[in-house]
């Protein structure tokens, strides 16, 4: 039965070749808009490490003294001072954590072979790559002891080692970042995400950086930050040294909490080091204020989905409602130019709910097509997206969940516009056309 | 005389082709509005002056490794040396580069803290005395730092700069009597003579709220990493861009040139965002009309071939051509209103809960009544041609089949 109405939809749309197509156009160029936009937002949306975005915590202290305000929304400066993420580190508290920054080195081999090339750097301690889950191609992340001991050791990303030692097993090898020799103990996996969400505070959308280095020897080297620094009080600090000692925050930390219990605890912790600090002199403020925020609450936190951009996903679904009531119109015209025909099956003993499933499939003929060709428009959409905008290059793209999307967002939209005119298409009472023949 | 209570009539006994066009004009209504509002936003700060001249200016990174040579005293070289390119018309170090989306922001102050006084949140540039000329922007008041007054150290509070030129837009915001020049701010408690007031230059964000108040300020601090803006002649720029690296390396090796990009792609880039979403709007309103004049269309055009017997015989009773054309242009006149009435209204209400949530303006009432009549005169424009054709049937078709 179903193949019949399938065989009588293809006939019908046949015969009126015209309507069909601007009705499928209709579908399409609506499913098309609002495929483009909602891709580009489920793909900011989307959750980066679903299987531990809940554990992952960040955690933030406010450390201004009382009168002071920070730009943020709930008075909670974004990063931590180096003194504090140094603290947490070393706090006696067994969960994996890990303070990190952005920076940058020139990298090469000391040689005129290769020429120098600067790549963006992140420093951080070795539990970073447990926390979130990096595999590596060679080796494996510096040893607590490399770390400890101040040891120039480096972990470089995929795309280097292809670079400098043509994919080959670079492990124990040395490579020059600035004037320093490292030595590589790991090649880590090249890291594609579409959000950058263990760094949103410089560009959330960036790709990943390709070098990792101990967080001990930026004093040592006295590496700077290539992110935001904000300070939130006058302070005479001269030099790096100056700025290690100083409130100016402008490190992100990381920890994993696996329990309620163990967040509660990491919580605990930080009220009574802020108490201890506040003995010290600092935190000069009636009450001690912090926040833990899992991955997909930083996120949010942080507005990573840009406000256009759901501006867009709901213009282009009331968009889409306008393509609805577009079709509609049409459907009606067509189906009731056919009554005389339905009067005859209904008379010949079609019952209505077989006149009903008829049209509905012939609607559903017409909105998967939609479908597809919208999917083709969405595709055209999402290069337009990539050609204006770079910085979008990994986000405007359709990932299966959104390739199985667009069809069944183009069968709702044919089943709304549908559902009216096959209703009243199948009460149609065969005696009068009967009658008029 | 309008016959609008027959038309009226006859519209209540077929309700839903009525009520279907009357959703769509309800709805483009509401979405064109909005979008022709933001679509209005972005463009008028795309074509904003930045006070720089975009075509003649680049700027690239220096990222030096090399230890043996001090690094203010190689800027100084490399500046000459870029500045003696033919085509070049100045160059200067700058630890922010225009346009970029990367600079330094501070608060000055009217009196040093802890004493309360005026203060103002500026975006700076640290250049020389070669700055004002490379960022081309236009001094309107004073004059330019002396080479003696520009300062090259680490030491900003110890020993650093002691004037600065500001921007009109922070003279307007500190010292709304004018009279600015000559007077002191305080930038980190270092006082800063105020020496010259330039018209427009932007801040290195210029989307952003703090985009207009922007300060130059006379302190070279030469770091492993820092930016260097050159200005020159405009159909020279690209072949000095091209060549720059190669330059930068033959006067000193151990170091990486990048982002040498010119000041109007640093725009662009910066840029790309809103321009995409402009360009989204553009693409979603321009659509959106057609589709809508193609529904008008459509839904006459199915009015009329339900009406064919209906028309003939008017036109058999006498009815002129016109009567019948009139009869589908108020018609089509009466749902419109309809729905541009309900439209706007949905129109604001949309446009409220938009700016509520985000950081958008109120809407404002001309885009909402220049929508109405746009989509207005777009529907009879697609109602004249159907309803033309419909006042040449023939009054024979109504007698023939009854």
């Amino acid at each position: 039965m179903f193949l019949h109405y399938i065989d009588l939809s293809w006939r019908s749309i046949k015969r009126t070749p015209v309507i069909s197509f601007l009705m499928v156009f209709a579908i399409a160029i609506g499913i098309g808009l609002t495929m483009t936009s909602l891709s580009v937002y489920h793909m900011m949306s989307m959750d980066p490490i679903p299987h531990k975005s809940g554990n992952i915590f960040y955690p933030q202290l406010n450390i201004m003294d009382d009168g002071n305000e920070w730009h943020s929304s709930d008075n909670l400066p974004y990063q931590l001072t180096y003194q504090d993420a140094i603290n947490l580190y070393n706090a006696d508290i067994p969960v994996l954590k890990s303070p990190s920054f952005r920076s940058g080195f020139s990298v090469h081999l000391n040689s005129p072979e290769v020429k120098p090339t600067m790549e963006p750097a992140r420093l951080v301690n070795r539990e970073f790559f447990t926390i979130f889950d990096r595999p590596f191609v060679y080796g494996a992340p510096w040893s607590r002891d490399s770390q400890d001991t101040h040891e120039y050791v480096v972990v470089i990303s995929e795309k280097i080692n292809d670079r400098l030692f043509a994919g080959k097993n670079s492990v124990g090898q040395h490579i020059y970042l600035d004037n320093n020799s490292y030595r590589i103990v790991g090649v880590s996996a090249n890291w594609e995400h579409h959000v950058k969400y263990y760094d949103v505070n410089n560009g959330a959308f960036n790709v990943a950086e390709q070098l990792y280095i101990p967080f001990s020897i930026a004093p040592l080297e006295e590496i700077g930050t290539w992110g935001n620094m904000n300070g939130w009080k006058h302070e005479n600090s001269k030099g790096y040294q100056g700025l290690l000692a100083s409130e100016r925050v402008w490190i992100q930390f990381w920890a994993q909490l696996n329990t309620m219990q163990e967040k509660q605890q990491f919580g605990d912790y930080l009220i009574s080091y802020m108490d201890d600090q506040r003995e010290k002199g600092r935190f000069n403020r009636e009450v001690l204020e912090f926040k833990l925020r899992n991955v997909t609450e930083w996120l949010e936190y942080n507005k990573v989905v840009s406000e256009d951009n759901r501006i867009l996903v709901g213009l282009s679904f009331m968009f889409l409602l306008v393509c609805v009531s577009n079709i509609l119109g049409l459907l009606l015209a067509k189906f009731l130019k056919r009554a005389p025909e339905v009067g005859v099956r209904r008379a010949l003993g079609a019952s209505k709910r077989h006149i009903f499933a008829q049209h509905i499939v012939e609607v559903s003929v017409i909105g998967l097509a939609g479908g597809l060709l919208g999917i083709a428009i969405a595709q055209l959409g999402l290069w337009g997206v990539r050609v204006t905008n770079s910085y979008y290059g990994a986000l405007a793209n359709m990932d299966v969940s959104m390739l199985l999307t667009a069809p069944i967002i183009a069968l709702t939209a044919s089943f709304l516009a549908g559902i009216y005119p096959a209703w009243l298409v199948c009460r149609t009472q065969p005696a009068i056309y009967l009658k008029s023949q | 005389m309008l016959d609008i209570k027959p038309i009226f009539n006859a519209i209540r006994r077929s309700k839903i082709g009525a009520v279907l066009l009357l959703l769509q004009i309800a709805l483009t209504m509401s979405i064109v509005s909005n979008a022709a509002f933001m679509i209005n936003d972005h463009v008028s700060y795309l074509r904003k002056d930045t006070g720089f001249p975009e075509k003649e200016i680049f700027s690239f990174a220096v990222m030096t490794f090399g230890k043996d040579r001090s690094l203010s005293q190689q800027a100084e070289v490399d500046e000459t040396m870029i500045r003696n390119l033919p085509g070049v018309i100045n160059a200067t170090l700058s630890q922010a580069v225009p346009l970029s989306g990367g600079g330094s922001t501070s608060t000055m102050r009217l009196r040093p803290s802890p004493e309360t006084s005026k203060s103002v949140s500026v975006a700076y540039y640290n250049t020389d005395e070669h700055g004002l000329e490379t960022f081309g922007v236009k001094l309107i008041e004073g004059r330019n730092f002396r080479p003696e007054e520009v300062i090259i150290g680490d030491d900003f509070n110890g020993n650093g700069p002691n004037t600065i030129i500001v921007s009109q837009p922070f003279v307007e915001a500190l010292f709304p009597d004018g009279n600015a020049l000559g007077q002191t701010v305080y930038f980190s408690n270092r006082p800063l003579q105020i020496i010259g007031i330039v018209e427009t230059m932007k801040s290195p964000w210029p989307s952003s709220d703090r985009d207009e108040i922007t300060a130059l300020v006379p302190f070279i601090d030469a770091k492993n990493y820092q930016h260097i803006v050159v200005r020159a002649d405009k159909n020279e720029r690209a072949n000095i861009m091209a060549n720059i690296e190669q330059n930068m390396l033959d006067a000193y090796d151990k170091r990486v040139i990048i982002n040498v990009d010119g000041l109007d792609k640093t725009k662009e880039n910066y840029d790309a965002t809103d321009v995409l979403m402009m360009r989204m709007l553009i693409v979603l309103v321009v659509i959106l009309l057609l589709i809508t004049a193609l529904g008008i269309f459509g839904l006459t055009q199915f009015n009329i071939s339900k009406r064919t017997k209906q028309i003939g015989t008017r036109r058999a009773l006498g009815a002129r051509k016109s009567a019948i054309v009139r009869y589908f242009l108020i018609e089509n006149t009466m749902v419109c209103m309809a729905g541009l009435f309900i439209g706007g209204v949905a129109a604001v209400v949309l446009g409220d809960v938009m700016m509520k949530t985000y950081s958008i303006s109120s809407l404002e009432l001309e885009f909402i009544v220049g929508t109405a009549i746009f989509i207005f005169a777009m529907s009879i424009f697609a109602v004249i041609f159907p309803a033309m054709r419909a006042a040449n049937i023939s009054p024979s078709i109504a007698t023939r089949s009854i």
